[in-house]
């Protein structure tokens, strides 16, 4: 899988001709689609890979060496000093190591799948696919039509996406810590080169950030390889992940903070929301669907380690502490692709905390909220950028009235936000699982989550509001879409829908195995529950068959505009006689929820609960007491639900 | 009694019980107010009358999300008194109070829809207070589920003093009383016309009164939850509540949207999260 | 039944009236006389209320105002004129800006003298309008029950206002297929209603072509047909047209909202054929996106034979049709027979 994406980012490097293009991504897609599912089919988990790849090791030195030059080149050349520092740093630590260390490394397991691999590859293959051919007819206009002064570069483009995604298939199936940081790295440099497509200034500087700060959690990553091998002698996950020795604590901790720069977790929010710049298939695909999913992945992946310590609670604290500060942050922000960057900040803050929570009831949650969110979220992104596309702007409040402009495009956005937060859909059956697990765990970070999913009912609900009104009979924007989007918006809505549906079959069969196996017991939603949530599902889907009935025996009328309607229910007479427009704004609540200011605090806050992190991680790996504690405190708990198995219990 | 039974009860007797609550109410305030009042059966009369009169829409898909909305109020209440998952019914009563405001959106007058976005705000300023507490009633009782925690043994209250004071203060606002009264008002308080309500006629008016008579039923019945092992003192003091509701929203003008905004929030975490706080360290 | 009388609502609008009958309605909301136990309550919302209640007289600027409200109200409603300003135009009738009484603008069920008029007058109005209301709620409750004793008439100038209010409600459907309100039927203001009683302007084929031709020949009065679709006293249904040289030009079909899809447009359609008994060929047009009403002409046997662009949005479609069911052009080719031109009744 990984060698094939990689073959097709580099075959298409190559491939001008757009016709020839579409046919190669189509069957690049569909065979990544077809080998995500047929992953399913695998026994899991699997273990090993331990041939001996040295030459591969090689290779990969030789590439990390290539990319930290390539590097080196643009900090020079952009007169970043911190980026020149930490690539310096970075790439410096890891080939020393490999070169010191590198034959001891033979006979290390390379590769390991199991469910949650599969989740996330699924993820990868099918959302990520589906981007791609979106991406087809996207950058097609985005050419020719929205944004003609930008150099078309398509090809390096679809090439770099399919590397990403082979990059996300090596980091989704590394067991080998240098593997997985070789993977890392590529995915830094195709984010940085992505957000610096368009070539502007502004591009630039985020991809400059964004860089800066992924290299920040690369050396963070390099450390925690050498450390662990010093401490421990392997550089295999599995390994870490089973140990039980609070000195497994210090790689755990740089491994979160690696996880945590690249899922733009506070304080390094900036260089995601910097990165809305690039056009909507990279937004899609690199900041909301998988890229960041792969730094709370390895959060999620590191929770056996991190339970009841309080390192682990300081990595949640950040999480929450994210969660709740992006979406208040949200509610300013009239930029719809600002709205989803600071959604998917939030989201992602709340996984950061279920795996810091670490319970089995916690990482359930987390997984749950990987999928939803990233399949909700994607269809997201790409209605919006279509929308961008043909009303030529971003701006909410230009949105009104798009059930009627572009009804399908509407509809797909209200599935989509509906998704995001709505009971019964399945952000709403995560969060629910996620205040459990919180409740179980640590009550305190309760409130983080109760304000922040507040705010987030509010943005959400207020634009779904502004695609419904309709205050102006506008003329309708041509709705033409290539055949890619429709394939892509389509799939990603039915995916979203069947996986509310079947999230009972996905989480008893992918879910819970992995956390059974990692935990020895697991939660679910309890059958009872299930149930209730499959007729609330039923009755929101009854909704759409209410228009059947539509318009008979009503009476339209004109709105009331304290009378003064002139002729019809949006124009009105106002003073002078003149005939004025109802215009409807959203309220922003900017005064009140100052943005610089919440994220200013908030960035304090990140700071200062990292460092609390990184020196209670360094302090606690001298204790062996740690050991103790856990082993108390992981015996199975009550479980919360015991009589919860029918619908209504006596 | 079986829980089949009590949702029976509820589907059938809550909307009698909430309309006679809501004659209550304004005779009470009435005679608050040197008046007389109207008989205590109005709101059913308010009812009837409007069920007669023509459907008057500004866009023809506005009524449905009303209809919805009632389904699912009377659902909520249902979950609730069947006994199941108490943050199920939040969630639950969140989706279909998102109705409302959708319909509101969808009417696309400047009246209706400044009372949807009051509405919004209403909803983000409780909602933290309401998780709070069913968080603050799961550590006591150990259990989300409804009739566990009306069958705990001992009386919530004492356990949960702060978070009790935070949700009556949150209950004003679910009732839309002044001084929470942002969104709509049943009395003369013409300020935005009649907010999210103003552009409904008819049958869709009947409905948006029908589910508050539903949501209340089951928010008094939320009430009884603290003092649940004691029956008798629990459906007491929900009407003691109610009383207290209705002359807060006689003594009080309304308040601005940020007040209101930050006054809940300083609640909940005072007295919510206070409660919470100090119940997890006595764990 | 119970209902009207235990639960009257009241809209209270002040046209220009000096604020003394505002403030005798708004004592009777006082602990004094406390309407409220009657059930009364005071929305300001005319989409909530069954009554409406007028003080003042009416000027230029409450003309439009006041009809935007009272269209605004659902049925079964009544008007309540407070005050000798608002029943006649009071002291203040003779004044330039005063048009007259409410009853100028839209029909007034009850009328309250006094200046200002008391609590107690005002109380007993309302109470008068509930047995108006019950009366009008009855025959609302028939009517839908008695469609099919649908009356064709002919109308008169006095009709003007009704069938005015009921093209507004019957174009805003036509409105939301375009996307746009500017149909000249909504437009059309009540002045210029009454006037096609008397002047139909010939249709001439480009809007700018008639704006050159500013004297646009006017058609003799025997020529005009206007005929209204009355059930219980109410106009439900219009239709007008006038003749020019042996063509019959139709226009303005309309059927309330309520009544549509039961005939009552046929109808509409056959009565006015049969009213002008000597024309040869009758046409008529309608927008482009009008499936519904292309349908139904072309069920009568009309036929497409000309467009016209109005503006960016609407291209209006000109349908024809001559007498014995040939269409003009069509070289004496026998066409399928039309809907018989006869009775009506046996639809």
């Amino acid at each position: 899988m990984i060698l094939g994406s990689f073959a097709a980012g580099v075959g298409l490097l190559c491939l001008r001709p757009e016709h020839l293009r579409k046919l190669f991504v189509a069957l690049a897609t569909a065979a990544v689609c077809c080998g995500a599912m047929a992953l399913l089919r695998l026994p899991a988990p699997l273990g090993a890979f331990t041939h001996d790849y040295h030459w591969v090791n090689l290779g990969m030195m030789f590439g990390e060496a290539a990319m930290a030059g390539y590097i080196v080149y643009i900090s020079i050349r952009s007169r970043k000093p911190l980026i020149l520092a930490l690539i310096l740093a970075q790439a410096g630590l890891i080939l020393w190591f490999e070169l010191a260390h590198g034959p001891q490394l033979r006979g290390v397991r390379n590769l390991y799948l199991d469910k949650f691999s599969v989740i996330l590859a699924l993820i990868n293959g099918v959302v990520g696919g589906g981007i791609c051919v979106y991406a087809l007819g996207y950058m097609r206009e985005y050419h020719e039509a929205a944004h003609r002064d930008v150099a078309d570069r398509r090809p390096l483009f679809f090439a770099l996406l399919f590397v990403f995604l082979g990059a996300m298939f090596g980091i989704i199936f590394a067991n080998n810590l240098l593997w997985l940081f070789f993977f890392w790295e590529v995915t830094t440099l195709c984010s940085f080169l992505l957000i610096g497509y368009t070539g502007t200034a502004e591009a630039r500087e985020n991809a400059l950030k964004a860089l800066a700060m992924n290299l920040a959690g690369g050396l963070a990553f390099a450390i925690a390889i050498v450390w662990l091998y010093q401490k421990s002698g392997t550089v295999e996950l599995q390994i870490l992940l089973a140990s039980k020795s609070g000195a497994a604590l210090v790689p755990a901790a740089l491994l979160c903070f690696a996880g945590m720069t690249k899922a733009a977790q506070l304080p390094f929010s900036g260089w995601l929301l910097g990165a809305m710049v690039a056009p909507t298939p990279v937004s899609a695909l690199l900041h909301s669907s998988t890229m960041v999913k792969a730094g709370v992945y390895l959060v999620l992946r590191l929770s056996p380690v991190l339970t009841w310590t309080s390192v682990g609670m300081l990595v949640a604290l950040v999480g929450a502490t994210t969660f709740l500060v992006a979406s208040l942050a949200a509610i300013t922000a009239s930029d719809a692709k600002k709205v989803l960057a600071y959604s998917t900040i939030g989201n992602l803050g709340l996984i950061v905390l279920c795996g810091g929570i670490g319970t089995d009831a916690s990482v359930w949650a987390g997984v749950l909220l990987i999928i939803f969110h990233a399949v909700a979220k994607c269809l997201l992104f790409l209605c919006v950028g279509i929308v961008e596309h043909k009303s030529h702007s971003r701006d909410i409040e230009t949105m009104s009235g798009l059930i009627l402009r572009m009804p399908q495009l509407a509809v797909m956005m209200l599935i989509g936000m509906a998704g995001m937060f709505l009971a019964p859909f399945g952000m709403l059956i995560s969060k629910w699982a996620v205040l459990k697990a919180v409740v179980d765990a640590f009550p305190a970070l309760s409130i983080f989550v109760v304000f922040g999913s507040a705010a987030t009912l509010f943005f959400w609900v207020k634009w779904m509001g502004k695609l419904l009104e309709v205050v102006k009979p506008r003329e309708q924007l041509p709705e033409k879409l290539a055949w890619g989007e429709t394939v892509a918006l389509y799939g990603l809505s039915g995916a979203t829908f069947l996986a509310c549906l079947l999230f009972p079959l996905i989480s008893s069969s992918l879910i819970e195995p992995y956390v059974a196996g990692v935990y020895g017991h697991s939660t679910s939603l309890g059958q009872g529950n299930v149930i209730i949530m499959t007729i609330m599902m039923v009755m929101v889907m009854l909704f759409p068959l209410s228009f059947i009935n539509y318009g008979r025996g009503v009476k339209v009328m004109d709105a009331y505009l304290g009378g003064a309607n002139a002729q019809s229910s949006v124009r009105f007479t106002g003073s002078g006689n003149t005939v004025c427009d109802v215009t409807l704004r959203n309220y922003y609540l900017q005064d009140f929820f100052n943005e610089k200011l919440i994220a200013k605090w908030g960035r304090i806050a990140g700071t200062a609960l990292l460092a609390a992190m990184l020196t209670t991680a360094v302090l606690s790996s001298r204790e062996p007491a740690v050991q103790q504690a856990r082993n108390a405190a992981t015996a199975p708990l009550p479980s919360p639900q015991p009589t919860a198995t029918k619908l209504i219990s006596l | 009694m079986s829980p089949w039974l009590r949702l029976l009860l509820y589907l059938v007797a809550a909307p009698i019980i909430g309309g006679l609550l809501a004659g209550f109410d304004r005779r009470l305030s009435a005679r608050m107010q040197a008046r007389q009042g109207p008989p205590l059966l109005q709101p059913f009369y308010d009812v009837i009358k409007l069920w007669q009169k023509e459907n008057i829409v500004v866009r023809r898909s506005q009524n449905f999300y009303i209809l919805f909305f009632l389904l699912l109020v009377i659902f909520t209440g249902a979950l609730f008194f069947a006994g199941s998952d108490l943050l199920l019914v939040i969630f639950a009563l969140t989706l279909a109070a998102i109705f409302f405001v959708l319909g509101a959106y969808k009417a696309s007058s400047p009246y209706s829809f400044l009372g949807a976005e009051r509405e919004l705000l209403q909803m983000m300023a409780y909602e933290p207070m309401v998780l709070l507490t069913a968080i603050g009633m799961y550590m006591v009782t150990k259990s989300f589920h409804v009739h566990e925690i009306a069958s705990h043994p001992s009386l919530l209250i004492f356990a949960l003093p702060g978070l009790f004071l935070g949700f009556l203060y949150t209950l004003e606002i679910k009732f839309r009383k002044s001084p929470f009264d942002l969104s709509c008002s049943h009395h003369a308080h013409q300020e935005l016309v009649r907010g999210i309500t103003t552009e409904f006629s008819g049958r869709a008016l009947a409905m948006i009164e029908i589910a508050h008579w539903y949501e209340n039923v089951f928010l008094l019945g939320w009430v009884y939850l603290f003092f649940g092992s004691m029956p008798a003192l629990g459906v007491a003091v929900s009407l003691a509540v109610f009383l207290f509701v209705i002359l807060a929203d006689n003594v009080f003008a309304r308040l601005k949207w940020q007040a209101v905004l930050k006054s809940a929030w300083l609640v909940a975490v005072i007295l919510g999260f206070g409660n919470i706080v100090v119940l997890s360290l006595f764990r | 039944m119970i209902g009207f009388r235990q639960s009257p609502w009241i809209l209270h609008y002040d046209a220009s009236s000096c604020n003394g009958c505002d403030i005798e309605v708004l004592a009777c909301l006082t602990p004094l006389y406390d309407v409220e136990r009657f059930g009364v309550i005071n929305t300001g919302n005319p989409k909530h209320a069954d009554i409406f209640l007028v003080t003042g007289a009416v000027n230029e600027q409450s003309k439009a105002v006041i009809r935007n409200i009272y269209h605004q109200l659902p049925e079964p409603k009544v008007v309540v004129a407070v005050g000798i300003c608002a029943g006649s135009g009071g002291i203040f009738r003779e004044c330039y800006n005063i048009c007259g009484g409410v009853d100028s603008v839209i029909p007034v069920d009850v009328y309250v003298p006094g200046c200002a008029a008391r609590p107690e007058a005002i109380i007993d109005g309302v109470v008068k309008a509930l047995a108006v209301l019950e009366e009008k709620q009855k025959a609302m409750v028939a009517m839908a029950n008695s469609i099919d004793k649908t009356l064709i008439l002919r109308a008169d100038k006095s009709d003007a206002p009704e069938i005015l209010a009921l093209q507004k409600v019957a174009y805003q459907s036509e409105a939301e297929i375009y996307g746009d309100d500017s149909l000249p039927a909504l437009q059309q203001t009540l002045e210029e209603l009454e006037e096609d009683f008397t002047h139909m302007p010939y249709r001439t084929n480009t809007l700018a072509v008639s704006r050159e031709n500013s004297d646009p020949p006017e058609v003799n009065l025997n020529r005009i047909v206007f005929l209204k679709a009355v059930v219980n006293g109410k106009i439900i249904g219009s239709i007008r047209g006038y003749t020019v040289d042996g063509t019959a030009y139709i226009s303005r079909l309309i059927v309330h909202p309520y009544f549509r899809g039961r005939g009552i447009g046929r109808r509409l359609l056959q009565e006015i054929e049969k009213a002008f008994p000597h024309a040869k060929r009758f046409e008529a047009y309608t927008g482009h996106k009008s499936k519904r009403n292309l349908e139904q002409l072309s069920r009568l046997g009309y036929q497409t034979f000309k467009t016209e662009v109005f503006n960016p949005i609407i291209t209006w479609v000109y349908l024809q049709k001559s007498r014995n069911g040939e269409h003009p052009g069509t070289n004496g080719k026998p066409q399928p027979v039309v809907a018989a031109l006869g009775s009506p009744a046996n639809q």
